[in-house]
């Protein structure tokens, strides 16, 4: 039997695996900065939590979230992928602050601060959990390989390289940049709802700054326009993380929380500083 | 009570905020202009202000001149060390301006565990000489009516400083142009420092204000960052009458607003402001242009 903490690990870090899959599409395979994409995260935990806690069967719930972000995804897509450069990040990153005042002031239907707790588990077996977020992962994975090396994965990258080229040659990027976008906050609500069936529990913190930069900082340690770079940056980031609780073990709780957190945002300064394009980066954001 | 009675301590209150969230605003947008990129660890540089003013008042119970320029020493010298080890080495390596736009997010999270692991996680008050004025359909105190004219001081000052010295000068031809500006014998790494040393001297006031108008704790930068970014985005980014008119802006909506919703919902508020100037209006109130890639 495998240690309970790795199981852990193991299910938290092929979730981490999908979200940050999807975040590459949009920034890395097609150069549209979206800094909301934890927002659609989040969206995609709050959907599936609210719809179990109602009743829907999971089997239901988590592709209706995936659905559903991805619909919200589009309509927001729709409306802001003509705005240019720093406008997009704005509009893109004003979403996460959207986000986090919507779920802490609809108390009626997010209960606020409070959260949603007693989310149902899909799998009451956390080993068999893990193994089915993982197939799912590998599902995504191979998607991903697919969709990048396709001719509309081709079409995404001659945007990013260059837009009015494309566009010549008689693409219409813009449906190609909400597409672009639907697919991955698709995937970001599906990565939403596996998470939180898994820690059975969902609120506002979901849409914190610091959870977005771990997020940002995996995909920038393993690199842009990379679906291994993508796997690996997760994987060595998640180690790191882990081998900080084992450094700080004999000072107080509160400081060790502190220390741990500075140490790791010092390391990610030095990543952003010397080795922005991360270990298999083809492109700079 | 009619509703129509409490607009003017309404209108002042959201005087009293706006000229904090300006603060706040003014200082993000003058980096956003000069150094061209989104300057989130500004917040950070308000909530060590804040936390310094309460060590150097109610810790070591120093008076409050002395505690006032110590806050702004420290505000600076932790400002020129954010240049020296991490913005200037980004603009040494020509990161992009979204790889400075993270780093300043971690750098104001890694400040904000630095005042966590300094201060512990127990939100503090500083304790100052107050005073209550009562004009009969609003009050407001002492410390309230030095936030509003300190911030109209400091805007005078730098509007003294971006429209009147060579300084200036300088600052708005970097901003305009690095190249031509370099050409004509302008050190862009000098300009830099010094409008650096104006945001911190901004954030610091702003902070100390922030603080004696709020508790403290830890995270507090991240807050008052995001509505200063409101502000400017409001007000249009990069440009700091319009940041200083945006943060103005959202902090009277937020206060009027509480005529037709509970105050829970203040944030609501400035966050529909902001979508809203998002779809429609997305230069801001002052209409400036920014860059288009």
């Amino acid at each position: 039997m495998i240690h309970e903490f790795i199981i852990s690990d193991l299910t938290v870090i092929s979730i981490y695996v999908i979200v940050v899959l999807s975040f590459n599409l949009t920034v890395g395979f097609t150069g549209l900065v979206n800094l909301g994409h934890m927002a659609f995260f989040g969206f995609g935990a709050y959907a599936s939590a609210l719809l179990t806690l109602s009743g829907v069967p999971w089997y239901i719930a988590l592709p209706l979230a995936g659905i559903l972000t991805g619909i919200l995804g589009a309509i927001i897509a729709a409306i802001t992928v003509r705005l240019k450069g720093d406008y997009f990040q704005i509009v893109t990153l004003g979403l996460v602050f959207i986000a986090i005042t919507i779920s802490r002031n609809w108390i009626s239907l997010t209960r606020g601060a409070l959260g949603l707790p007693g989310v149902p588990e899909i799998i009451r077996n956390n080993f068999h959990y893990m193994l089915f977020v993982m197939a799912i992962l590998t599902a995504c994975v191979i998607f991903f390989y697919w969709l990048t090396n396709s001719e509309t994965g081709k079409i995404f990258q001659a945007i990013r390289d260059d837009e009015t080229a494309t566009a010549i040659l008689g693409k219409n990027t813009y449906l190609y940049k909400v597409l672009s976008i639907t697919i991955s906050t698709f995937f970001a609500g599906i990565a939403g709802s596996l998470f939180v069936h898994y820690i059975q529990f969902v609120d506002p913190t979901i849409f914190d700054l610091e959870f977005f930069v771990l997020i940002l900082a995996m995909l920038i340690a393993g690199g842009l326009a990379s679906i291994k770079g993508s796997i690996i940056g997760v994987f060595s980031l998640s180690i790191l993380l882990t081998s900080i609780r084992f450094i700080f073990a004999d000072i107080s709780p509160e400081l060790i929380g502190a220390m741990r957190q500075m140490l790791f945002m010092l390391i990610l300064i030095l990543i952003l500083i010397y080795r922005p394009r991360g270990m298999f980066g083809k492109v700079d954001v | 009570m009619p509703l129509l009675d409490i607009l003017p301590q309404l209108i002042v209150n959201g005087l009293i905020a706006g000229s904090i969230y300006a603060l706040a605003a003014s200082g993000f947008s003058l980096i956003y202009y000069v150094v061209k990129f989104q300057y989130f660890s500004h917040g950070a540089i308000m909530a060590i202000a804040a936390y310094s003013f309460f060590a150097f008042v109610n810790l070591m119970h120093l008076n409050y001149i002395l505690a006032a320029i110590l806050t702004i020493i420290i505000s600076i010298v932790v400002t020129l060390l954010k240049n020296l080890f991490v913005y200037g080495q980004l603009r040494k390596r020509k990161a992009t301006p979204t790889i400075s736009l993270i780093t300043s997010v971690v750098v104001l999270i890694f400040i904000s565990s630095l005042l966590l692991a300094i201060f512990g996680s127990s939100t503090k008050i500083i304790s100052f000489y107050n005073k209550t004025f009562d004009f009969g359909t609003f009050t407001i105190t002492l410390i309230q009516v030095s936030v509003i004219a300190s911030a109209i001081l400091l805007f005078l000052f730098l509007w003294f400083i971006v429209k009147k010295t060579k300084f200036g000068k300088a600052m708005r031809a970097l901003a305009d142009n690095k190249d031509v500006a370099q050409i004509v014998g302008i050190n862009p790494e000098k300009i830099y420092i010094y409008t650096f040393i104006i945001s911190a001297i901004f954030g610091a006031i702003g902070g100390v204000l922030l603080g004696l108008e709020q508790n403290l704790y830890p995270r507090m930068g991240i807050p008052i960052i995001i509505k200063g970014f409101i502000g400017s985005v409001v007000g249009g980014l990069g440009s700091v009458p319009g940041a200083i008119a945006g943060g103005l802006f959202i902090g009277l909506a937020e206060n009027i607003g509480v005529l037709y919703l509970p105050t829970g919902y203040k944030d609501v508020i400035s966050f529909s402001v902001l979508l809203l100037f998002l779809l429609f209006r997305p230069q801001g109130i002052l209409g400036v242009k920014i860059r288009d890639t």
